[in-house]
């Protein structure tokens, strides 16, 4: 707390920055440019096919809801949606908790391998994805995990624990042992402490941790559409399979995007602050 | 409440390579203030949470009232602890904060309450503690963590690791007169470590002086301005600190500037043996005369107000004489400097081994 505290304790006025001319300009421009694509989308989600594939339109002539009421009424569409946030929700469960007693005790103690280990796990993101694909298929067949929703949050697990530990043991190194050994003299044992004290105080590093592994785990494809088949298929698996003899149903696929882009918008809304943060530490 | 015996304690981090803290023997008597004085790294820190039971020594036992310790945690130990910066839970008002090391201990709300006012009443909190402690200044917070460390009333004893760094100049001696007061009200064992020679001398009953790991004198304040026992408490304590010259001894007489100055005693009365020894004297027992002593050259005269300091070089070393406003004496001036008979020492091997029996006096 030696810093963070004291510099909040003292309320000093934020210094003005120097602002630069048309800034107000600039940032509606870059951000119309940025949204061009998802606009785009948005628009061709309430759009007939038929006007879609007929020309440009800037301002749709015909408007249809029948994207969303597909989307929201066929088991495949929305079974897929909900089995892309079940294992996602499941995934940012797990790995935050595995992660942080690992990150804890990265920051804490030391042991033999540790500066080793807490960097193999940032390489073990260096694989593609492609290379466990053969034997995460075939060990998920071997145990009964193929094609379900917890299986595919372990498999996501192997990027996200690493990711979330680097993360975490930033956030938790930011803390002064002090704290630790204040709770420990006023009688409190390690898991109480841990429970009672150091989540609070960590609370925005978890928040922080719990949106990349969601994310990561919600935009993810390879690994996902590998290990499920019908049971578990997730929503970006759903949108690849929607090929049928009757042609693409642009509409729906762009409905589905829509639907796809809305659990990172609340997200990142809820923990905007967080983000702020977890960057000035240097590990997001 | 509890008086602390440290028997043959000593700490190492790598695995006895070296010792941060080598074996020390201490016994602190119950209800008193101790200091514990050095300069960084010397050690004092380690063995601030080897009492609170945060480290577990390599060596040595630690008793509370005669009762082992060593191997309890410190929940059991049940010590109060206070950092150098504000240890505080940003998700607590101050009050909850202050109830925290209550809580954990089965003590029931009314008399947790009635502690905190106490407390708060004690260090003038009370109209913070519905407060969070982030909003606060630095030092109230730092004043809250002191609160925490007084809130239980059955501690052994109540520790402080520079507990006044972040806290302003002026207010420094507001709270450490406090500390002295709940001292006096509370009798609690108090272990206070410190770099300031202040702070330690004004708060302690005891200071215990830290070098390099080892404890080089323990005693009062006035032990270790009137008599150190080691050079480097001579030299850590008073401002300007000791000045040190080189002579040597022959035939039991003292040697300075190929000039016999003196006798050379040891406290038993014996003559000590021949060979080199370093001439300890505070600026303080330093006078110059106008009629016999040690001819010196005065360098310079530095006017302190209440005092003045006379610089110049005796036997290669710099000295400084702390002399009254009365005394006549002027830069470039020579003078005989005189040694106070009761306070002049002779130290080997940075040890204290005797006193110099001066004739020039």
């Amino acid at each position: 707390m030696t810093s963070t505290t004291t510099t909040k304790g003292v309320l000093s006025p934020r210094k003005k920055k120097a602002s630069l001319p048309w800034s107000g300009l600039m940032f509606w421009i870059i951000i119309a440019i940025w949204m061009i694509p998802v606009a785009w989308l948005v628009l061709m989600s309430i759009r007939p096919s038929a006007d879609i594939l007929a020309g440009l339109e800037i301002i749709p002539s015909r408007i249809t809801f029948d994207g969303y009421i597909t989307f929201l009424s066929k088991d495949i569409w929305y079974g897929a949606y909900l089995n892309s946030l079940t294992y996602s929700t499941l995934n940012t469960v797990m790995s935050v908790t595995v992660a942080l007693p690992a990150a804890y005790a990265f920051s804490r103690f030391s042991f033999a391998g540790d500066k080793h280990l807490f960097f193999w796990l940032l390489t073990n993101r260096m694989a593609p994805a492609a290379v466990f694909l053969l034997p995460f298929f075939n060990m998920y067949k071997a145990v009964g995990l193929f094609d379900t929703n917890l299986g595919v949050a372990i498999a996501h697990m192997l990027f996200n624990v690493p990711l979330a530990v680097w993360i975490l043991e930033g956030f938790i190194s930011g803390i002064p042992r002090e704290v630790d050994e204040t709770a420990a003299i006023d009688g409190y044992s390690l898991p109480r402490f841990f429970i009672k004290i150091f989540l609070p105080m960590i609370r925005s590093g978890i928040g922080v941790t719990a949106f990349f592994c969601f994310m990561f785990s919600w935009v993810e494809l390879l690994i996902a559409r590998t290990i499920t088949s019908t049971e578990a298929k997730p929503i970006s698996a759903a949108m690849t399979r929607t090929v049928t003899s009757g042609g693409l149903d642009w509409t729906l696929l762009s409905t589905a995007g829509v639907m796809t882009i809305l659990p990172g918008i609340l997200a990142i809304w809820f923990v905007r602050k967080y983000i702020a943060k977890g960057f000035a530490l240097g590990r997001v | 409440m509890a008086e602390i015996r440290l028997e043959n304690l000593g700490h190492s981090y790598d695995g006895g390579t070296t010792y941060a803290l080598n074996p020390l023997n201490l016994t602190w008597k119950d209800g008193n203030a101790i200091a514990l004085l050095g300069p960084s790294g010397c050690g004092k820190t380690t063995l601030l949470n080897i009492i609170s039971g945060l480290i577990t020594p390599s060596s040595g036992r630690v008793y509370f009232d005669g009762v082992d310790v060593t191997e309890s945690d410190t929940a059991r130990r049940n010590v109060a602890q206070v950092f150098q910066f504000p240890v505080l839970y940003d998700t607590m008002t101050v009050s909850q904060n202050l109830a925290f090391p209550l809580k954990n201990r089965g003590i029931s709300k009314d008399e947790i309450s009635k502690r905190i006012a106490e407390v708060a009443e004690l260090l003038d909190l009370t109209k913070y503690l519905d407060e969070r402690p982030l909003r606060l200044r630095s030092d109230l917070q730092q004043l809250v963590s002191l609160g925490r460390g007084l809130v239980r009333k059955d501690v052994p004893a109540i520790l402080f690791d520079e507990p006044l760094t972040v806290i302003d100049q002026n207010f420094k001696w507001t709270l450490r007169g406090r500390l002295k007061e709940l001292h006096r009200v509370t009798k609690h064992t108090l272990v206070y470590v410190t770099h300031d020679q202040t702070e330690a001398l004004t708060f302690a009953d005891e200071v215990v002086v830290l070098n390099e790991g080892s404890v080089v004198q323990s005693g009062s304040s006035a032990d270790l301005f009137l008599q150190p026992e080691h050079e480097f408490v001579g030299f850590f304590i008073g401002s300007p600190g000791m000045n040190f010259l080189n002579a040597s001894i022959t035939n039991g007489l003292v040697v300075l500037n190929n000039q016999e100055i003196g006798s050379a005693k040891s406290f038993g009365g014996q003559n000590l043996d021949s060979g080199s020894v370093r001439i300890g004297v505070r600026p303080e027992f330093l006078t110059i005369s106008n009629s016999n002593g040690l001819p010196v050259q005065i360098d310079r005269v530095e006017n302190r107000g209440g005092y003045q300091l006379a610089h110049f070089e005796l036997a290669g070393s710099k000295t400084i004489a702390k002399l009254s406003n009365e005394t006549k004496v002027a830069s470039g001036q020579s003078a005989n400097l005189v040694f106070d008979q009761e306070r002049t020492y002779l130290f080997r091997e940075s040890q204290l081994c005797g006193r110099l029996v001066s004739k020039v006096s």
